[in-house]
């Protein structure tokens, strides 16, 4: 589906990383795999750092605490918020929503609008989406989009293949009204019948947890999880990835009537080193044009890996000079979506460490 | 289709590989040298394939015919 907006802008964007960082090298006995081997993949995938909270760090807390750091440096002030996308699959609760606990804890006005997704690594072009749609009401002025999650703790610490690059953060991006005439296109799409190509089978009403759905065990490529373990089908989403995303680029410039060079920065979610690399050479696009540095130095915090791209990337450059920028996210559902949108003079642009 | 072995080859990281050579009784097989082939055949010849397609082949030469059929 081609969407558009008129009108809408990103003003500011703040990436909260947890304490914690996780070092591939010191859990690579873990996995029952040679070190050779792991070391391969390590190259491959670029596995390296990665961030994760501390046991009893909800979502919320992330959140809570990015806004009072906006807060208190007077980039956010709290009365012009009428709205708050949480886009999250590690919610503090099944009841109530989280962003009711968020708007509760920081004394926001009861006068605004609250809403939550249910996305993963698609969440951010899909909330900014719902952000600007929002914005299209008259007394709806200022939306605050929040991108939250924390899945480190569903990895079992036995698969070689999501442990090492998965990561935990959030983000805040401020998304506002524009007078410059300016014009945002955008495109969703899904596919549900791939709901078991990225999945957490357990913990649910339809299974809830028990001792077992808590037992481990061990696939034929000698990884082992639970069902209470988020389970990704590699190939499948490898495949799905190649297949669905330079098509969706394709539509979304053609509907923008822009040229693949006129873009400035393709800023897409980051998997992995392996398949972002894969998916610039399969679109045509230089490597330098789309970042592929947020699994080695932070881990893949789902759909906060692409604000943490721009704030790790672009922070200064942001401030004050403006570029064309392609935003896409890929993932559980199966869920892809893409933005084609200016960045320029940000209010903020940076990353900061939860503590 | 004339470079295939040669790529699989490197993929495998062997000097060179024969139709006839099990896919499992490499050194290198292992899920990432899986990936990379299915890495190699959607950029080289448009062909996705998934992991088990790809187990179940057996030989290069299953690998190769797995491809052709594909193409």
């Amino acid at each position: 589906m081609n969407l558009k907006f008129r009108n809408k802008k990103i003003t500011g964007i703040l990436t909260v990383l947890p304490e914690n960082e996780v070092n591939f090298d010191d859990e690579i006995d873990n996995y029952d795999f040679s070190r050779a081997q792991s070391m391969k993949l390590k190259l491959i995938m670029g596995y390296g750092k990665r961030r994760v909270v501390k046991e009893g760090t909800a979502v919320s807390d992330l959140c809570i605490y990015g806004m009072n750091y906006l807060f208190d440096k007077g980039l956010l002030k709290k009365e012009d918020i009428d709205g708050i996308v949480l886009v999250t699959q590690s919610p503090d609760h099944f009841v109530p929503a989280t962003s009711h606990i968020i708007q509760g804890k920081l004394g926001l006005k009861q006068d605004m609008m609250l809403l939550d997704i249910n996305q993963a690594c698609s969440g951010y072009p899909v909330g900014l989406n719902q952000a600007f749609m929002l914005l299209d009401q008259e007394e709806v002025n200022k939306v605050v989009l929040l991108n939250a999650d924390m899945m480190s703790s569903k990895v079992s610490a036995k698969d070689r293949g999501s442990r090492p690059l998965t990561g935990d953060a959030a983000s805040i991006t401020i998304v506002e009204k524009d007078s410059n005439d300016s014009t945002i296109y955008g495109t969703i799409n899904v596919d549900g019948t791939g709901a078991e190509s990225l999945i957490i089978p357990a913990g649910g009403f339809k299974m809830p947890s028990t001792p077992e759905t808590a037992k481990l065990q061990t696939d034929k490529n000698g990884n082992s999880r639970a069902l209470d373990h988020l389970v990704m089908k590699g190939d499948d989403v490898f495949n799905f990835v190649q297949k669905q995303v330079p098509p969706m680029i394709d539509n979304l410039l053609s509907k923008a009537n822009c040229d693949k060079d006129d873009v400035d920065y393709y800023l897409f979610h980051q998997p992995n080193k392996f398949m972002l690399k894969k998916l610039a050479d399969k679109m045509g696009v230089p490597h330098d044009k789309m970042p592929h540095n947020v699994v080695e130095n932070f881990g893949n915090a789902s759909g906060v890996s692409v604000p943490t791209a721009i704030t790790f990337n672009l922070a200064d450059k942001l401030l004050t000079e403006s570029f064309l920028v392609c935003i896409a996210g890929f993932g559980a559902g199966l869920s892809w979506a893409s933005l084609l949108m200016k960045l320029e003079k940000l209010d903020f642009c940076e990353m900061i460490d939860y503590k | 289709m004339e470079n295939f072995e040669t790529s699989i080859a490197e993929l495998l990281e062997e000097e060179a590989v024969g139709l006839s050579d099990e896919l499992q009784s490499f050194e290198a097989w292992d899920s990432l040298t899986v990936l990379s082939i299915i890495a190699f055949c959607d950029s080289e010849y448009s062909v996705p394939l998934s992991a088990e397609e790809i187990e179940g082949s057996g030989t290069v030469s299953g690998l190769k015919e797995l491809v052709e059929s594909k193409m």
